[in-house]
């Protein structure tokens, strides 16, 4: 039996885990990964704005919990990451920059999120999986919740795709396999939505390949046919939400629902490799819990830096994790 | 009509991208060298910015000249009694087509079997105004732009053109700009980017009193610098709204209003590859085709086929003639 705090610890250890070993394949192709590393396996450097962003919410999560509005969420931006700005945000995406300028400007949700161009970005995506922890075994919560959050910075299928991994992460939470979580996420955004479509199609072909193929936890011709199928072949930019979690998605089917293996697919499948890495770590960690991540990774795993964000520098995942573990614990 | 084509032309040939585009004309080695140029200026801290050349090349691309915009309304206005999904499936799969990341996407998605509005909701430059740019000829013909609109874009990206449209139509219905302007903002919510960035664009460009007095306040305004690319409709049609706005209630002639708007918005780099286009085709709606700058109606009429090369050589008046 694998306890509420081992689960929340698995996710994102495996989340932060994805974001470290993901982070120098970002921005490659699959083939540019396989000259250079054969298959990238171990972790070369530390987390980016991933874990720190993930961290942030979890902390407007701890304070806030079923109560959380965009206008809260809205604030701490303001408070703590605006005010604390001596110069140009660092280590962010266009979403996170787009949405400060439009604090600064005035602005309030939900036009924060809609004011720039990248609402769509997988930026709430990537902070979304501490919603799916605190609301374990409720999907329907965990998606309300990161949509309050991401109205401040996100609108449209940016919003959709933090809906699917919050979702499914809290059913991965309660031990389901990778079909019924993916069916969370699936049930979480409209079926006519391009994050459902990128979803179906991605998902498809992780299950046409046969699972020898991915001894390594990795096959040329998969990574090549996932391609072909979600990604924007004549935009520069790999952020979308909706393609971000398809790779992210078919990595964790195509792993079996394994750490190691999904995180390792998901960051061998470069684009945004970090974000997929950290989406299919928090999904399989949450599923598996602490031990299944591999010792080796989680060593490199230590409090964050605060690079992205200097109002989480210091903090640990472990600490984040078992702290939503015990709030979920004194809500039974 | 004609007044609206042509001033949309003259827009596109004023802004500094027009050039760029052009240059597609040359051979792909010219470039290059131009690329490397860029490099070399940047290594040597060297200040004189290179600007496209033709080396041992027919100079005659590089000249003002419409470009991209003018090529895709021409476009628009001879396919214009066609189903759009199949006019612009026939795109598809060529090699040989230039035109915005959303168009680009959109004619992928129509290849893989999407459909509109999938095609263009799918689509990672949704809110570009590729479609306003179109709903100029929509919008000179009376007709909705809408289903045009929707194969290659979404969202903001088809409120602009929706409000370009009724700009558009209500000008060539004879209506004064503040009469467009108001109909073109009826179509842009104020909870949506565009209609946000609409309203605080026109406050901001009628307390400047003059199109050029409002160049910096329309950039603090509405440009946020962030984005990689400045072709979004929220910022595009808004500072077209304005400007256009501007410059018909501070110019006494129709003629000057439209200098005076569309070289304000070449002024705005970031969005001198549209904004001076959907200023020009507003401001030439506006005043007419006859009243024009003879010189740039001269120099606008032939498209240089620099994204579409079968129009290289098509007249653009003569087109824009054969919609009315």
């Amino acid at each position: 039996m694998i306890s509420v705090r081992d689960r929340a610890r698995g996710c994102l250890l495996g989340l932060a885990a994805g974001d470290a070993l993901g982070a120098p394949a970002e921005n490659l192709t699959p083939e540019e990964i396989a000259a250079r590393w054969g298959v990238l396996t171990e972790i070369e450097r530390g987390g980016t704005d991933d874990t720190e962003y993930t961290i942030f919410a979890a902390t407007l999560l701890l304070r806030h919990g079923h109560a959380l509005t965009s206008e809260d969420v809205a604030r701490a931006w303001r408070e703590e990451i605006v005010a604390r700005l001596d110069g140009p945000m660092r280590g962010a995406g266009f979403s996170e920059l787009g949405a400060v300028e439009a604090l600064r400007r005035g602005l309030e949700p939900p036009l924060t999120g809609r004011w720039h161009a990248h609402g769509w970005s997988d930026g709430l995506a990537m902070r979304a999986a501490p919603y799916g922890i605190f609301a374990a075994g409720d999907p329907d919560e965990a998606a309300r919740l990161v949509e309050i959050d991401g109205r401040v910075s996100h609108t449209g299928e940016g919003i959709l795709g933090g809906r699917a991994v919050a979702a499914a992460v809290a059913v991965a939470m309660t031990g389901a396999p990778p079909e019924e979580v993916a069916g969370a996420a699936l049930r979480a955004v409209p079926e006519d939505s391009w994050t459902a479509r990128d979803l179906r199609a991605a998902l498809d072909v992780a299950a046409r390949t046969p699972r020898a193929h991915l001894a390594r936890a990795l096959h040329g011709s998969f990574a090549r046919a996932l391609h072909d199928t979600v990604v924007v072949a004549h935009y520069p930019w790999t952020d979308l939400a909706p393609e971000a979690v398809a790779l992210a998605f078919a990595a964790y089917a195509a792993g079996g629902g394994e750490v190691e293996a999904s995180v390792v697919t998901a960051a061998n499948l470069g684009r945004d490799a970090d974000t997929t890495a950290a989406i299919a770590g928090a999904l399989a960690g949450a599923g598996r819990g602490e031990r299944a991540v591999p010792a080796r990774w989680a060593r490199r795993i230590g409090p964050v830096a605060g690079r992205c964000l200097p109002v989480v520098a210091g903090r640990d995942v472990r600490d984040v994790a078992d702290e939503i573990a015990d709030e979920i614990v004194k809500g039974l | 009509m004609r007044g609206a084509f042509i001033g949309l032309a003259a827009g596109d040939a004023a802004g500094w991208p027009a050039a760029r585009h052009r240059s597609a004309l040359l051979a792909g080695w010219s470039r290059r060298l131009h690329r490397e140029l860029d490099a070399f200026a940047e290594e040597h801290r060297v200040t004189t910015l290179p600007v496209p050349f033709a080396l041992n090349q027919p100079v005659a691309p590089l000249a003002v000249g419409p470009s991209d915009d003018a090529e895709w309304l021409a476009w628009t206005a001879l396919t214009i009694e066609e189903d759009r999904a199949e006019a612009f499936g026939r795109l598809a799969g060529r090699g040989d087509v230039r035109a915005r990341v959303s168009v680009r996407a959109a004619l992928d998605n129509l290849a893989a079997g999407k459909r509109p509005p999938a095609s263009g909701h799918d689509n990672p430059h949704h809110f570009d105004d590729a479609a306003a740019v179109r709903a100029v000829a929509f919008g000179a013909a009376g007709r909705d732009p809408a289903r045009d609109a929707h194969v290659t874009n979404a969202e903001d990206g088809v409120l602009g053109a929706v409000a370009t449209a009724r700009a558009v139509a209500a000008l060539t219905d004879g209506a004064p700009m503040g009469e467009a302007v108001q109909a073109a903002l009826g179509a842009l919510p104020a909870d949506t980017a565009i209609g946000h960035a609409a309203r605080e664009a026109l406050a901001a460009a009628r307390a400047a009193g003059s199109p050029f007095a409002a160049v910096p306040a329309l950039d603090a305004a509405v440009l946020d610098h962030v984005y990689s690319y400045g072709v979004a409709a929220a910022q595009t049609v808004p500072i077209a709204l304005a400007l256009a706005d501007a410059a018909a209630s501070s110019c006494g002639r129709p003629a000057e209003a439209f200098g005076a708007g569309v070289s304000a918005a070449a002024c705005l780099a970031p969005v001198a590859d549209s904004a001076p286009a959907l200023t020009g085709a507003l401001l030439g709606c506006a005043a007419g085709h006859d009243a024009l700058p003879a010189g740039w109606r001269e120099r606008v009429r032939v498209l240089a086929g620099c994204c579409l090369p079968e129009l290289a050589g098509a007249d653009l008046l003569d087109i824009a003639g054969r919609l009315a």
